[in-house]
This record gives structure tokens, C-alpha cells and sequence, in this order.
């Protein structure tokens, strides 16, 4: 009895003890959330239901990396049946005779041997792979944690082994589930070899195991909401709030103030869950272009950065504390402004984090106060004062359509059936024009009643956003409104993915709403209509996704279709898809100093592309990318290995519009 | 210190120029930017407000047309107090008509030290900051930069050609024409110049204008082209014996 009325009483105050702490901790963060910005991510139940399902039921992207997808769903899975041990061992204490069934006590020794594979398969992974993505992280917490399973799986065995000595001569009740928990059984045999199966040895035996699994649970829930282990209570409900709005809207609703994120309460309450759910598991960081080219950022450091900053307030008992600003002091400007809002971070994160609002929120607090790359103020005013970033005047923006045979009309003055929404590169870069161009002539032996806004239009305001200036991005989505809501259309087309994420996503809640099309969607349908006809063009090619139109649009298979119509042979880089890897353009990139890259984004993407078999061409669909790469290339002297196509170009060749030979490698 | 900074708006550049058959800048199809230096004005001053708690900075803009926006965007940088000197001005006013109203605007208000750009691109005559001093009775000092505030005084810097500077004193009142500011000029968000237009307001003020001799401008032209540039083409071997041959000729080949 005394075995019993010991662990009773010991267990009630480990309970009592750990819960305390538990809630105590989780009230304090409800508090912080509580004062958060509001943000809705409650809504569509099913949906968000199916996401948990799939993210934690599945690991979905967890199985990205699958060695650490395996290892976690072994540790993750454990953790479920660790519920039936833990009803089990508590049962046996508290209610003599309960038993959870020779079904589910084996399941715990099953699931006890594989995530002992589990931790070794986790040590192997932090001692010997060493995966760059964990530097920064509190690793010492990673092996501690692991450290604690591995002690909870220990005592659960202990504890099972002693526990068919325990129950006929301690507790006197039958274990009908003996043999059922074949490990614990399998140690028993040990106890009976060594003689330890008397009613002392085997209490302080079950008594061991039973302070060593119960123990470690309950000091764990204690433990758990102060460390990154918060994740397992926090993954599952930050994955049922994760952004369901088109992702690649930034803003979701039109702001009266500011954008700016100084202090916590500027977060909004998804945020600060976002920073008690990050696992430190690195993943953002393998896949950000600004860490990849060496610059200070690594979106996991924004993340626990932030996280620490909050805590050490949260800790800090003095009100009249002063503490650095977000922006500029606990998070560097460099960091900050390294930047491309490629959105990889978010894409590969396994709970869902969204680095890219909270970037953008910080950025427009040092934009307030000034701090900016002296480049990107430069086009802030251009844009402000003409309306792109070449600092043109306006006027000029459809000289390209000058000189052209085809007419061009003017959409401001008479209905046309689709408008084309040309953006500032594809308009005023000089190494763009000749595309925009060709899609017009293109558009034009295609039969397309189109036409444009001519200086009516001005940039789209995405970049700005994106630099935190919202008012700017505000007054030029106005302009574009008012143009647009003068004019007569049925559709929208454009070759900027950057124009096309602002039109789709950012201007409707401003009340706009049109049907969008980037050309790779239009070409694709007009050939599919028949209205053109093409021959193949039999060239290899690898393709890279634009950010802003397939991992922020979804728009990824379009553009491999048009180049399949076109008899293209197209071989996939590892990187593709929502997976892409960034130019390095994105975000006010394209117009920031460089200092401190020291292998930018689009020089790795193309030796990317130089490593797959026999490929001369890198196909685009972005007239930025069209710079950056071609840029690239030329600076890596590998013109006569790869030229930078854009897929209009080759679809200009397939409808006899272009010889081939136009595409032909630079030789010297 | 009380501080005020002169301001005003120019073409801007990045528009190409027209003139009116008249021979004046066609202004009215002009966009206007403030000016460069004025910039560089408003940004020192401002600079030496964070560095005195006591300081105030008061920007001033004569009426020659939409200066509004400029004010407003100096109050949300940080200016304290937005001045519109209002009367019947254009903007081809002179600058000794322009010192005249400007002079007599600070007269009233006993600055102590008065800021402004050392030119303009649209006048290119550097007197605005001396003319103001001079009605004024102030000490001046043009083409200076690193203003730093005494108690009765201000130093800067004039750089000069050779290789030497000067570390100038002037008691206030003092008006300086800035060539640079510490620090490039900051960056002031849209929103901010929305929202000082909803929560703040300019002071109108009557100018008080004075005559003044002008001078007058007979025609404006676009510049001649004296000789065109040749262009040698992409034959990268002829290319090259051009290049020798030029620099052989120029003397700038050392054998």
C-alpha cells in the first residue's frame, strides 16, 4: 500500500506542480496575443481541419527533407501513444486493476522501439549530417529534449518490467498485459535471472521507472512552453490559423495608419503564435537566397530573435524598462533589408510561420524612421513623383510601341477585349523592350483585340508595398484604379509577375476586381482555341519559376505547357516549382546595394541550371529575371554555355514570327 | 535655437524642358520637385534640432505655386512649424524679389539662424542666403556644410580649392547657404506626408514684397551642339589599333 500512497501523492503534486507552470506560461502569451493586431483565422472550418489533417497528420512538408521527416514522425507518433502509456501507468496507481487491453499495450512498445530509432536517427542528424540549417539554434535544448524522450521510453520499460512482480504481490491484482508489453516483458526475465522480483526490489524497480516516465512527462509539460518544445502544443492549432487569403496578398485589408511593426502589439496575434511555434528546425533558413548569397538574414533569426526579445520583456519585471526598437535594434537593418519577400521561408515552414508580413512590417518601421538603402529611396521617389522606378517621365513609358508595325490601341479611349497591364521593366528597361515588342506582335497575328494604358499606367505598387511603403503602394494602386475603372475590358494580361501578384491580390481590397492573366496563361489558351498555330521548336531548356507567379500565385504549370505545345524538351532544375530559388530581384532588391553578397542568388540559380545535362537554355517568364539572369551570365562568362530565353521568345519561333536561329548561343 | 530653412520647388529635371514660343519655360506642363539644396537645408537644420532638445525648425516656402506639398512633407521629417508667405508671387520671381519677402518674413519673426540651399538648379546665382543677410544685418557664410550650434553662435566648414578648409564662427543671427547636409537626406513615407496634411496646417502669411531690380531674361534656348561624338564601331581588332593610334597621337603612349 505504501508503494501506492507514495506514487499517489508524488504524482498528484507533479501534476498540480506542472500544470501550474503550464498555464501560467500559456496565459502569459494569451496576453500578449490578446493585445496583438486582429487578423480573422478562424473562418473556413473545413478547410483549415483538412490542413491539420494533412501538415500534422500526414507531415506533408515535413517529408520535404525525408530523414528528418522520418525521424520526427517516429518522435511525433510516439508522442500520440505516449497517451495510452500514460493512462496506463497512471491507472495502475491510482485505479488497482485498471488495464488498457493486450491491443494497445503492445502498441507502446512498438512505438517505444521506434522512437528510440527516432532519437538515434535525430542524433545522426545534429552530430553527424550537421545540416547548416540548425546554426543559429539552440541546440543544446534539441539534444536536452531528446535527452528527456529517450528517459521517458527508458522508464517506460523499467516501469512495465517491474510491474508483473509489483501487481500480484504489491498491488494484488492481476496484469493481464504482461506479455502484452513484450519489451518490458523481455527486461522482466532479466529481474527473474538477478532475483529482483521480491515486493522491495520490484516496488523501488516500478517506483524508478514509474518517477522516470511520469516524472519526465510532467517536468516536461512544465518545461515544454518555455522552449521551442511549445511547438508540440503550438503546431497544431498555428497550422488550423495558417493564411488561407491568396498568398500572395501582403496586406489583407486597406490600413488607416501605419504598416509599421514597433513594438508586439503591432504584430498580430498569428504572429506572436508564430513565434512560440517555431521548432528552430532551420528549414526557412536552407532555403533563403539573401542567407544563401551570405547577407545577415536568415528568416529563423527574425523568428527567435523577435521570440527572445518578447520573453526577455515578458521576464523583465520593470515597467519603465526602455528596450531596443524591433526594427533597427533587436532585428539589424541589413537583416531586414537582405530581403528579396521570395516567400520560400513560408513556403517550406512545417507550421506554417509567416516570416514575409512581419519583414515587411519591421522594413516600414526603419522606412519611417528613415533607414533605407540610399538606391531604394531613389526609386521610392521615382515611383512617388513618375510613377516607375527608372526614374523616366512618364510620357515615355509607351515609347516602346513606337516604331512597331502593329497598332497599338489606346485603352482610355476605346473599349478593347483584353488590356494589357505592361509593368515599368517590360516597358522602359531597354534589354526588355524587345519582348514587350514581340508580345505584341504576337498578340496581334493571335487576332487579340487588345490595348494598353499608355502613360495612364504607373508601376503596380507591389515593390513598394513590400518595402513597407504602404502609402505609396496605396497612391499607385489608386492611379491605376482610376485608369483601370475608365477603361473597357474583359481581362487583364500582363508579363509581370510582380504587376500580376498587386492586380490579383493586393488591389482587391480596394475594391477592384478583374479577371488577371499572365501571358503564359493567354499564349496557352490561344493556342488551345487554335487562334495560333505552332511548330515545335526541338531545343532543351530548363525553366525557373518567378516567385511572384508560382510560389506566390500558384501559376507553375502553365508556362511548362506552353513551352510542352511549343515541342520544348524541358528538364527540371532540383529547385522548381513552389520550391523555386529566387533571382534575388524581389522585394526592392533589384535596386539595393549589393555589399555583402558574396554569391548572388541568380549566379548559384544559374550554375544551377549549367549542372543538369546538355542545357542551353534558361527560360523565364519574368521581365526582371530577364535582367538579372542575363546579367548573370554575362558576369559569369557562360554565354557560350546558356542563354537566357524568355519563354515569349520561343513562342515567337513556334508561331514562324522569329527564325530559330534567334535563338542561337552567343558564340565569340 | 529658433531655425528657419528657405525652401522652394524647381522644374523637375527627369521631364524634358520645353520653352513657349515666347521663349519661357512652358511652366504650367512642368512637374515641380523641391529643390536639391533646399533639401540639404531642411536636412541640416533638422539634424541640429535632434542635437538641441530647445531648437525649433520653421520651414518657409514663398507661394509661387503648389508648395503646399513641400511644406507638409517638411513638417513630416520633422519640421516644427510650416510657413506659406502668400501674396501675388510666380514662379519666375528673382531672387532679389524673392530675398526681399523672404528678409522681411524673418525680420518679423527673429530667427536665429537661418538655413537655405547654396543654389538652385533654375537660378544658379547662390545670392538668396547673402541677399537675406544682407537686408537682414546678419552674418552669412555660403557654400558651407557641418553646421554645429553654440550658444550665440554656429560654426562650419567652407571647403576651399587647393586642398584647404576653414572652420568658420558666426554670432547669430546668421544666415548660411548649405552646400551639403551631415547625412543624405531622409526619407519621408507617403503616409506620413498624408497624415500631416489631415493633422497639421501651414501658416499662410501675408509676403510683404518691396521692389527690386531685375534682371531681365531676352530669350531662353536649348544649347548648340558644338561637335558630335564618332562613333568607331564593333570590330573589336579595328577597334583596338584606333584606341593605340588615338593614344599615340594624344602623346599619352610611353615607349
Amino acid at each position: 500500500m505504501t508503494l501506492r500512497v507514495f506514487l499517489m501523492i508524488l504524482t498528484v503534486a507533479m501534476i498540480m506542480g506542472s500544470a501550474a507552470l503550464f498555464i501560467r506560461r500559456i496565459l502569459t502569451i494569451y496576453h500578449v496575443m490578446q493585445k496583438a493586431r486582429p487578423v480573422n483565422r478562424t473562418d473556413r472550418l473545413g478547410e483549415r481541419i483538412k490542413s491539420v489533417l494533412v501538415q500534422v497528420g500526414l507531415h506533408r512538408r515535413m517529408f520535404r527533407i525525408s530523414f528528418s521527416g522520418l525521424l520526427h514522425y517516429f518522435i511525433f507518433s510516439g508522442f500520440i501513444i505516449l497517451l495510452i502509456d500514460v493512462v496506463e501507468t497512471l491507472g495502475e496507481i491510482f485505479f488497482p486493476g485498471f488495464t488498457v487491453g493486450p491491443i494497445l499495450a503492445p502498441l507502446v512498445d512498438i512505438w517505444v522501439i521506434l522512437v528510440a530509432v527516432g532519437i538515434l536517427m535525430a542524433l545522426y542528424n545534429r552530430l553527424v549530417i550537421k545540416p547548416e540549417r540548425f546554426h543559429g539554434s539552440d541546440e543544446k535544448d534539441a539534444f536536452l529534449i531528446l535527452g528527456l524522450i529517450g528517459a521517458i521510453i527508458v522508464g517506460i520499460v523499467i516501469h512495465d518490467s517491474f510491474f508483473p512482480f509489483v501487481a500480484p504481490e504489491v498491488l494484488h491484482v492481476a496484469d493481464p498485459v504482461a506479455r502484452a508489453h513484450f519489451l518490458g516483458y523481455a527486461v522482466s526475465r532479466l529481474w527473474v535471472v538477478l532475483g529482483w522480483t521480491g515486493p522491495t526490489a520490484a516496488s523501488i524497480g516500478y517506483a524508478f521507472g514509474y518517477l522516470l516516465d511520469m516524472g519526465v512527462v510532467f517536468a516536461f509539460l512544465a518545461y515544454l512552453p518555455y522552449s521551442k518544445h511549445l511547438h508540440i502544443f503550438a503546431a497544431v492549432p498555428n497550422i488550423f490559423w495558417r493564411n488561407l487569403e491568396p498568398a500572395g496578398q501582403l496586406v489583407p485589408k486597406p490600413i488607416e495608419d501605419t504598416m509599421a511593426i514597433r513594438t508586439f502589439e503591432d504584430l498580430t496575434w498569428k504572429d506572436v503564435a508564430d513565434l512560440y511555434t517555431c521548432t528552430e528546425c532551420g528549414r526557412c533558413q536552407a532555403v533563403c537566397p539573401a542567407h544563401a548569397a551570405g547577407q545577415p538574414l536568415s528568416p529563423k533569426m527574425i523568428i527567435l530573435q523577435l521570440r527572445d526579445a518578447l520573453n526577455d520583456r515578458l521576464a523583465d519585471k520593470n515597467p519603465n524598462a526602455e528596450y531596443p526598437d524591433l526594427a533597427g535594434g533587436v532585428i539589424a537593418p541589413e537583416e531586414l533589408w537582405a530581403c528579396t519577400t521570395c516567400g520560400a521561408c513560408q513556403e517550406v515552414c512545417p507550421v506554417f510561420i509567416e516570416h514575409v508580413p512581419k519583414i515587411a512590417g519591421l522594413r516600414s518601421a526603419l522606412l519611417e524612421d528613415g533607414i533605407v538603402d540610399p538606391n531604394a529611396q531613389k526609386v521610392l521617389m521615382s515611383w512617388d513623383r513618375q510613377g516607375n522606378s527608372f526614374g523616366q517621365p512618364g510620357r515615355k513609358r509607351p515609347l516602346w510601341a513606337k516604331g512597331i508595325e502593329v497598332p497599338i490601341k489606346d485603352a482610355r479611349k476605346e473599349p478593347v477585349d483584353w488590356l494589357w497591364f505592361v509593368g515599368d521593366f517590360a516597358s522602359y528597361d531597354p534589354r526588355v523592350q524587345h519582348l514587350t515588342q514581340l508580345i505584341a506582335k504576337m498578340l496581334t497575328q493571335a487576332g487579340v483585340d487588345f490595348g494598353i494604358l499608355y502613360e495612364s499606367e504607373v508601376n503596380s505598387g507591389n515593390d513598394a508595398l513590400r518595402i513597407g511603403e504602404y502609402g505609396l503602394f496605396e497612391s499607385l494602386a489608386q492611379k491605376n484604379i482610376d485608369a483601370l475603372s475608365k477603361a473597357q475590358y474583359r481581362r487583364i494580361f500582363t508579363t509581370d509577375p510582380h504587376s500580376l501578384n498587386a492586380l490579383k491580390n493586393e488591389y482587391p481590397k480596394f475594391g477592384f476586381q478583374a479577371p488577371v492573366m499572365h501571358y503564359t496563361e493567354a499564349f496557352l489558351e490561344l493556342i488551345d482555341q487554335g487562334r495560333l498555330v505552332v511548330s515545335p521548336v526541338p531545343i532543351r531548356v530548363t525553366y525557373h519559376d518567378p516567385c511572384y507567379l508560382g510560389r506566390w500565385n500558384g501559376i507553375t504549370e502553365a508556362p511548362r505547357q506552353l513551352m510542352a505545345r511549343c515541342g520544348v524538351h524541358l528538364v527540371e532544375m532540383p529547385r522548381h516549382g513552389a520550391q523555386s530559388f529566387c533571382c534575388g530581384a524581389g522585394g526592392g532588391r533589384i535596386w539595393m546595394d549589393e555589399t555583402g553578397i558574396a554569391d548572388r542568388p541568380a549566379n548559384q540559380r544559374i550554375r544551377e541550371a549549367l549542372a543538369l545535362p546538355d542545357i542551353q537554355f534558361f527560360t523565364v517568364a519574368c521581365p526582371k529575371d530577364v535582367s538579372m539572369f542575363s546579367a548573370s551570365v554575362t558576369a559569369m562568362g557562360v554565354e557560350e554555355k546558356v542563354r537566357v530565353v524568355d519563354i515569349a521568345e520561343i513562342l515567337a519561333v513556334a508561331i514562324g514570327l522569329q527564325a530559330e536561329s534567334s535563338l542561337a548561343l552567343m558564340t565569340v | 535655437m529658433k531655425i528657419a530653412v528657405l525652401i522652394k520647388d524647381v522644374p523637375d529635371l527627369v521631364e524634358e524642358l520645353e520653352l513657349t514660343e515666347e521663349g519661357r519655360l512652358a511652366v504650367d506642363d512642368m512637374s515641380f520637385v523641391p529643390s536639391e539644396w533646399d533639401d540639404q537645408a531642411l536636412e541640416e537644420a533638422l539634424i541640429l534640432k535632434e542635437g538641441d532638445a530647445g531648437s525649433t525648425v520653421t520651414a518657409v516656402a514663398i507661394d509661387t505655386g503648389d508648395v503646399d506639398n513641400m511644406l507638409f512633407t517638411a513638417l513630416a521629417k520633422g519640421a516644427d512649424r510650416g510657413v506659406k508667405l502668400v501674396g501675388d508671387f510666380n514662379r519666375e520671381m528673382s531672387n532679389r524679389a524673392r530675398a526681399e519677402v523672404l528678409a522681411h518674413y524673418c525680420h518679423t519673426e527673429g530667427f536665429d539662424l537661418i538655413l537655405t540651399g547654396v543654389q538652385a538648379i533654375d537660378d544658379l546665382d547662390g545670392q538668396i542666403a547673402g541677399l537675406v543677410a544682407g537686408r537682414l544685418g546678419a552674418a552669412h557664410a555660403s557654400v558651407v556644410r557641418d553646421v554645429a550650434l553654440g550658444s550665440t553662435s554656429v560654426t562650419c566648414i567652407q571647403e576651399y580649392s587647393g586642398g584647404k578648409m576653414a572652420e568658420l564662427r558666426l554670432t547669430v543671427p546668421a544666415v548660411l547657404g548649405i552646400q551639403a547636409a551631415q547625412k543624405t537626406p531622409r526619407y519621408v513615407t507617403v503616409s506620413k506626408v498624408r497624415q500631416m496634411q489631415k493633422s497639421a496646417s501651414l501658416e499662410e502669411i501675408e509676403g510683404e514684397s518691396s521692389e527690386a531690380p531685375a534682371l531681365e531674361i531676352r530669350r531662353l534656348y536649348p544649347p548648340v551642339a558644338s561637335s558630335h561624338a564618332e562613333m568607331w564601331g564593333d570590330d573589336v581588332e579595328e577597334l583596338a589599333d584606333r584606341i593605340v593610334n588615338l593614344l599615340e597621337e594624344k602623346k599619352l603612349l610611353r615607349s
